[in-house]
């Protein structure tokens, strides 16, 4: 069975039906006390009788002593509540769908579509018609509409799922049946399932079920046959695709579901089959949390029991005060069992498990000096709850006691939740962890006008969301308070705008954490401690000795001579003496441009860097003087050899000849019948759907031949922000290379913020690369490179020392994954798209040839007449052993001088500015230097 | 002690306005210098936000939109939406976060948003991806400003329509080639402009079928949601020859740049023009000292800032006619676009760079490649204005907040000195200007300080502002609230309690469900 992950897509879980008091009757009371000069809902008034009673419910469950208490009944109970929970929980089911042949007449077949969870399911559905060549959805002819079909739109169906009478106990609970003659000329059917209640989509992968019916290859005259039944993905549908970006980076791609079944069959001749898909479905449950404070009649002290029916392990996150600032405090030792201290900034308790096995308790023991205690509720690391968008308050004092007696008066008015209204405003952005009393102390004085009232329904729960989002307000807070003068406005006016300037802080922050998440896998956990991104285990493959020093062996003329292979050939002796150990070629393979980057036979090593037995010969001589070859592959894209019927270059010649199943569907000009690319697309060709088990297994095995037939030992990954690093990870896992880096180069930091001191973003997006490649993969260090341009060429030198006074590159975070470099063939070169800063490329190599990291040096550096400069800093490094994971210790970064010590064992400087390394405890020899760098080692 | 400090921070926020309200005596108090918030009157309006969704409803009576403002009209804001809005695959990107963008903008006091519309995007004449971007501004109740991009962009990628791509790379002399044969791959040259290379089209018909369609598809936009279009005029949207490296993006290049007259098309118009001044031998090829992209300007012959061959009489004729041909392909375009769109209320208008490095030399290389000859002594900028005045066209100044102080050392950079001598050369033509930052760096308070100069300067001919673009720097922490900052501080310095709405109906009340329903979102990201 196929297990795909799936997910609601497109719609809003449904609102539940409020099990709280309406909330036009609670704002009107949130206003009351606060003396609103007039009623702004008027209407309420009328319903706050109703109110009252409604109201009564909850509050009962507020007052009165739960019964599990009664044994407890002795000691007087302070206060005691029970706050509704409620939560998401992941229900997991099964779809089925199954092709037969229909009793009696042999061109009657059956398709049936069936789920075993609870819920109104629907199936929305259409066909395409066999003379339909784009695969559109069309609506199905009459005949083959169940009953209760309902037209959507032009060119679909909802058919609603009816529970299966036949089907046993416990088992399909909703099927759907179509019937359709096989003769009709129909070509496929489509569907995607619905769920009414929660109004959730349930597709595959972010697509639609295509059930195939006729043999579209064998009709298309194509080259292969071998095509066979079963489902495929369809069109994309354009809504969802928007949605979908975020399902792809969460979730793995599956192996397509239904390929491993596909069986030969003549064109029109149907073969049944029956295939199973798991489901996971979010459902809404409630549940209670129940706290009852009590005196202890043993000390001063009072005890607080929270009980809870909620399964699995609850951890109260809490913290107490003192007065009625609400500002977190620990409380004094000793806690409570199964108690950490997180971030000192709160406890953590697990609660423990009740005899009977449903749900937690917990008891604490508290001072009475102590007025309240804030809590919120942990389920796992993803999940926590809180009370209605704020922290869940438990009152301790006398004086909140009192303020439950008045309650039971049970007039309207005190209807209010004990937690005072104000603090409802809370809810929308607040970090539930860290409360920040001066952010709050300003929502708390503001008059409520109570938008926020509804929060009782809907918001129970809450994840935690970063602390961007409080930070945007709070900054805007801060802005807003200094931004001065003027006095004596209207009350409403006053409130108008408050809650115009909360909206647009909302929404400023919403709109950041979406286009911050667009970028592939912002991790915020990863952002602040880097070290637990290294992968604890695996950490030899591909990354070479960690003395590695690179030389990229061509630049973007090298092509031009016809002879490349030959002449850098004689070079090797010299390139081994100046103290390289990997030297990387150029793409091998034939290519439709003549630098090799648009390759087309994958086999064919006949480039015009030289033909193949040159290659051969070229790697052979590099072997002989010690240094290891990569070479330069192109996995993302691939020049197709033919036209398709339309005329679009899509079809693959030489040994691989794949047809336009190869080719990622998103790309219109290429017309791909693949998946849909798992990263960014190259236009100039075909981009590969990396997703085709066929293709992939034609990748490892090419890479496969590359390290035996020409003696490879590694790669270097062209474009890989084009498709997921996962499957790099494959790849590499079947070629077991010594070294390999991968390109990863974009450069969005810099349309935005090229001057941000911090680039951390852009650092992230291709640590997250490596990662996705299981760290089997180097990646160059663009951001330091980036960083390094600005440093150099405005004279802004601390931008080399990150907040934490780490290198701010990748070689900061992650440095034995980090291949840092200042040029290659498209930065510099005749390219120049993005060329180091013109006479400063010695403080660049100062820099990357002392820092750890792998260092690359470009071709055209090592022949110029920086090359003694290079090779005395490289034998340097040899020297004193300095390597891919050593220490950096900045020892100054500002605005005209960088210096660090790396291992205690090389100082070095950058810039025009005036820097020597103290030589107290140790002495230092000045070593090499040139314009504007100098290298000590210690003696 | 810490609660009473809170208690008297809510009476300051109620000092600053939000823009929402019209000052009644604005003249006599606050002087003309603010955004407009929107063109329509908010005094009887009633906005309604309710944040279902994304759907925001916006009450607004509307003003009548006058399609020629008064130059002394309040600065109007307009904010730019993503490049990728819309990818290249005709879909909206980011949707959710600019329905987001939208209403932050609006209730900031925002006038509208820049759509850039990407002739490869929208060539094949399926507009609705554009059209649904454009109803949801719309709906947020802000105005638009379109931006037409005849040209091609690499990051984000967005080439030129595939059949033109095709023609090019057929016949790649359509395209601008430097000295070295090398063809930039963005923008078709200029040289072709009334030839009929596009399958028997001219690009300036095939560029006028692009506006009719465009103008067709939003008939129903134009004039009301839609105030302002703009017409690329080259390469990066600019009215300049692409003398920066193929294939680069506009930002980093600081470099002296190449002349790009070496497409056939220009060689022969060279040659012709060459001829006609009796120097035949002139016009066989470019100017052979001039250095190459990245070397100083001292490197060749040509621009030497004294004695150079650029103050010759062989530079005067090349840098004339290479100055001149682009002239009147601005010209061309320009005309073309307002018989498409000259009759509707909108505000056309264009772009010119803002080629500010080596302005401080005698020759100014940069803007001579660029093909302005803005000499030493001589004013380039004139004959521009001149142009745009004719066509009737606002002029796109971008890079207004650069510093002199800021720009890297050695490249004898002055972007404040030329803005303002563009500028000056706009007042003096008539011509109104719509400002932008530069697009490439992060703008620091600084920046945002320089531009509030200039949009309050006395006598400003600045009639909008589009301040560039709305992402995720756009909105984050480091960012947002030194814009938010900004944008209040443009909009009404001061204002009277009496200015302030009154009655209940004018209240800005915000719908009530709209807090959880906006809390799961952000929860759900």
């Amino acid at each position: 069975m196929s297990i795909v992950r799936w997910r609601p897509v497109l719609h809003q879980p449904p609102r539940e039906k409020p099990r709280f008091p309406p909330r036009e009757p609670r704002r009107w009371n949130v206003l009351c006390p606060i003396r609103y000069p007039k009623p702004v809902f008027p209407a309420s008034r009328g319903v706050s009788n109703n109110y009252a009673r409604k109201a009564l419910r909850i509050v009962r469950a507020g007052l009165a002593p739960t019964p599990s208490l009664a044994d407890a009944a002795e000691t007087e109970v302070l206060f005691s509540e029970t706050f509704p929970l409620k939560r998401t929980q992941t229900v997991e089911g099964k779809i089925s769908v199954r092709l037969d042949p229909a009793e009696g007449d042999g061109s009657r077949w059956r398709l049936a579509v069936g789920c075993n969870l609870q819920g109104q399911w629907v199936l929305h559905w259409g066909v395409t018609y066999c003379d339909d060549l784009v695969s559109e959805w069309d609506q199905p002819p009459p005949e083959m509409r169940p009953p209760g079909s309902i037209p959507i739109k032009d060119y679909a169906i909802e058919t609603p799922l009816k529970k299966s009478s036949s089907a046993l106990e416990g088992q399909i609970l909703h099927e759907v049946h179509i019937d359709f003659d096989s003769n009709s000329p129909i070509a496929a059917i489509h569907f995607v399932l619905k769920e009414e209640e929660t109004g959730a989509w349930f597709q595959h992968k972010g697509r639609d079920f295509r059930i195939s019916l006729k043999d579209f290859i064998e009709e298309d005259n194509a080259s292969s046959g071998k095509q066979g039944f079963g489902i495929w993905l369809g069109t994309f549908d354009q809504i969802s695709s928007l949605l979908v970006k975020a399902e792809g980076s969460s979730s793995k791609p599956q192996e397509t579901v239904g390929e491993a079944k596909v069986t030969k069959w003549q064109n029109r001749h149907i073969q049944g089959f029956y295939e199973e898909y798991s489901l996971l479905k979010q459902e809404y449950l409630q549940n209670f949390m129940t706290v009852t404070v009590r005196k202890s009649d043993k000390s001063d002290k009072n005890i607080v029991q929270f009980d809870t029916d909620i399964p699995g392990d609850v951890v109260v996150h809490w913290g107490v005060c003192r007065d009625n600032g609400k500002k977190w405090e620990i409380p004094p030792a000793p806690h409570p069992p199964a108690t950490k201290i997180f971030r000192r900034k709160a406890l953590q308790t697990l609660l423990q498990p009740k005899t009977n096995g449903l749900g937690k308790w917990g008891l604490f023991l508290l001072d009475k000096g102590i007025s309240g205690v804030l809590f919120v509720l942990k389920l796992n690391e993803y999940t926590w709850l809180n009370n209605m968008g704020t922290d869940f308050y438990i009152p301790l004092t006398s004086a909140s006691s009192s303020s439950i007696q008045t309650r039971q008066d049970g007039t309207a008015n005190e209807q209010l939740t004990w937690t005072e209204p104000q603090d409802m405003r809370h809810g929308q952005a607040q970090d539930v962890i860290n409360a920040r009393s001066e952010a709050s102390f300003i929502q708390k004085s503001k008059t409520g006008v109570s938008e926020n009232s509804s929060n009782n329904e809907e918001t129970n729960q809450a994840v935690v969301h970063a602390a961007y989002a409080d930070e945007i307000i709070y900054e805007i807070r801060n802005l807003v308070t200094d931004i001065s003068s003027g006095k004596g406005k209207g009350t409403k006016s006053k409130e108008a705008q408050e809650n115009i300037l909360q909206e647009i802080e909302k929404l400023a922050a919403e709109a950041y954490s979406i286009f911050r998440s667009s970028s592939p896998n912002f991790v915020e956990e990863s952002v602040t401690d880097a070290e637990s991104l290294k992968p604890a285990v695996k950490l030899c493959s591909g990354t070479g000795s960690g003395f590695e020093i690179l030389c990229q062996g061509f630049n973007w003329e090298s092509h031009k001579s016809g002879r490349w292979y030959s002449e850098l050939s004689a070079k090797a002796k010299e390139l081994s003496s100046l103290g390289f150990t990997i030297i990387w070629l150029p793409p091998p393979t034939e290519s439709v441009s003549p630098e090799g980057y648009m390759p087309k036979d994958l086999y064919n090593l006949n480039s015009r860097y030289g033909n193949m037995e040159e290659l051969k010969d070229i790697v052979k001589r590099f072997h002989e003087v010690g240094i290891k070859v990569l070479g330069d592959v192109v996995l993302n894209h691939r020049c197709a050899h033919y036209q398709n019927q339309n005329g679009v270059w899509n079809i693959f010649g030489g040994r691989l000849n794949w047809d336009d199943r190869a080719i990622v569907a998103d790309d219109p000009h290429f017309q791909g019948r693949g998946n849909k690319s798992s990263g960014d697309n190259f236009h100039a060709a075909p981009n590969i759907d990396h997703s085709q088990e066929f293709v992939r297994n034609d990748l490892k095995e090419w890479l496969r031949w590359l390290r035996r037939e020409v003696g490879y030992d590694g790669w270097r990954l062209d474009f890989v922000r084009g498709f997921w690093g996962g499957y790099v990870k494959d790849y590499l896992e079947a070629s077991e290379p010594y070294f390999a880096v991968g390109e990863y180069w974009d450069s969005l930091s810099y349309t935005y913020g090229g001057m941000d001191h911090n680039q951390d973003a852009h650092r992230q997006r291709i640590v997250d690369w490596i990662n996705a490649t299981n760290g089997t993969a180097g990646a160059f260090d663009v951001t330091t490179k980036g960083i390094l341009h600005t440093a150099l060429e405005k004279c802004e030198y601390w931008r080399l020392s990150d907040q934490k006074g780490k290198p701010p590159g990748v070689v900061g975070w992650w440095p034995s994954r980090a291949v840092t470099f200042i040029e290659n063939h498209d930065t510099g070169s005749t390219q120049g798209h993005w060329r180091f800063p013109s006479g400063k490329e010695m403080q660049g190599y100062a820099y990357i040839l002392t820092h750890p990291g792998t260092p690359a040096v470009f071709y055209d550096h090592v022949f110029s007449h920086y090359q003694q400069e290079i090779s005395r800093l490289i034998s340097l490094r040899h020297q004193k052993k300095i390597h891919c994971r050593s220490m950096v210790k900045i020892t100054k970064a500002e605005r005209d001088v960088y210096a660090a010590e790396i291992d205690e064992k090389i100082a070095v400087k950058i810039g025009p500015g005036h820097c020597e390394p103290s030589n107290s405890p140790k002495k230092w020899v000045l070593t090499a230097e040139g314009k504007e760098y100098k290298v000590w080692e210690a003696s | 002690m810490g609660r009473r400090a809170g208690v008297v921070k809510p009476e300051l926020f109620m000092t600053r306005n939000l823009g929402l309200v019209e000052p009644r005596r604005i003249g006599s108090r606050t002087g003309r210098i603010r955004f407009d918030p929107a063109t329509g009157r908010w005094r009887k309006g009633a906005v309604k936000v309710a944040l279902n969704g994304v759907r925001s409803e916006m009450a607004v009576q509307e003003k009548e939109l006058t399609s020629k403002r008064k130059s002394t009209g309040p600065v109007r804001l307009f904010v730019g939406l993503p490049l990728d809005a819309v990818s290249d695959c005709n879909a909206v990107n980011h949707a959710k976060a600019i329905a987001a963008g939208l209403r932050a903008l609006k209730l900031l006091g925002a006038h509208g948003v820049e759509l850039p519309v990407w002739w490869g995007v929208a060539a094949a004449g399926d507009w609705s991806t554009y059209l649904s971007l454009a109803s949801m501004v719309r709906d947020a109740g802000l105005r638009l400003r379109v931006s037409l991009h005849l040209h091609a962009s690499r990051l984000p990628a967005f080439p030129l329509p595939d059949w033109v791509s095709r023609l090019a790379d057929a016949n790649p002399d359509l395209l601008f080639t430097d000295r070295s044969g090398r063809r930039h791959s963005d923008c078709l040259s200029l040289a072709v402009d009334d030839l009929p290379v596009l399958d028997g089209k001219t690009p300036l018909q095939a560029f006028e079928e692009f506006f009719l369609s465009f103008r067709s598809a939003f008939s129903d936009f134009i004039g009301s949601t839609i105030t302002d279009i703009s017409v690329s005029l080259g390469p990066n949207g600019e009215l300049r020859y692409p003398s920066f490296p193929p294939s680069t993006g506009s930002h980093r290049f600081t470099g002296v740049g190449e002349f790009q007259c070496y497409d056939k098309y220009m060689l022969a118009d060279l040659k012709r023009h060459a001829e006609e001044a009796g120097n035949p031998l002139w016009g066989l090829t470019g100017p052979h000292d001039a250095p190459e992209y990245n070397q100083s300007p001292d490197s060749g012959n040509f621009f030497r800032d004294n004695g150079g061959s650029w103050e010759g009489p062989y530079g005067n004729f090349f840098l004339s006619w290479y100055s001149g041909q682009l002239l009147s392909h601005g010209d061309r375009m320009l005309s073309t676009a307002s018989k498409v769109f000259g009759d509707l209320p909108v505000t056309l208008s264009a772009k010119v760079p803002l080629s500010h490095w080596w302005h401080d030399t005698r020759s100014r290389p940069a803007q001579l490649t660029a093909g302005f000859y803005n000499t030493y002594g001589r004013d380039g900028y004139d004959a521009i204005g001149e142009m745009f005045a004719k066509n009737s066209c606002a002029m796109i100044i971008p890079g207004m907040d650069l510093l002199d102080k800021e720009q890297p050392h050695g490249l004898k950079s002055s972007p404040e000195s030329l803005l303002s001598q563009i500028m000056k050369a706009c007042e003096k033509r008539g011509v109104m200007v719509s400002g932008e930052n530069s697009l490439h760096v992060g703008i620091g308070a600084e920046g945002f300080k320089r531009i509030k100069e200039i949009l309050s300067a006395e006598n400003s001919s600045v009639d909008s502002f589009t301040y560039h673009r709305m992402g995720a720097y756009f909105f984050s922490p480091e960012h947002w609230p030194l814009f938010t900052e900004f944008v209040r501080s443009m909009a009404h310095p001061e204002i009277d309690s009496d200015d302030l709405p009154c009655n209940e109906e004018e209240k800005l009340s915000l719908s009530a469900d709209m807090v959880p329903e906006n809390d799961r979102e952000m929860q759900a990201v």
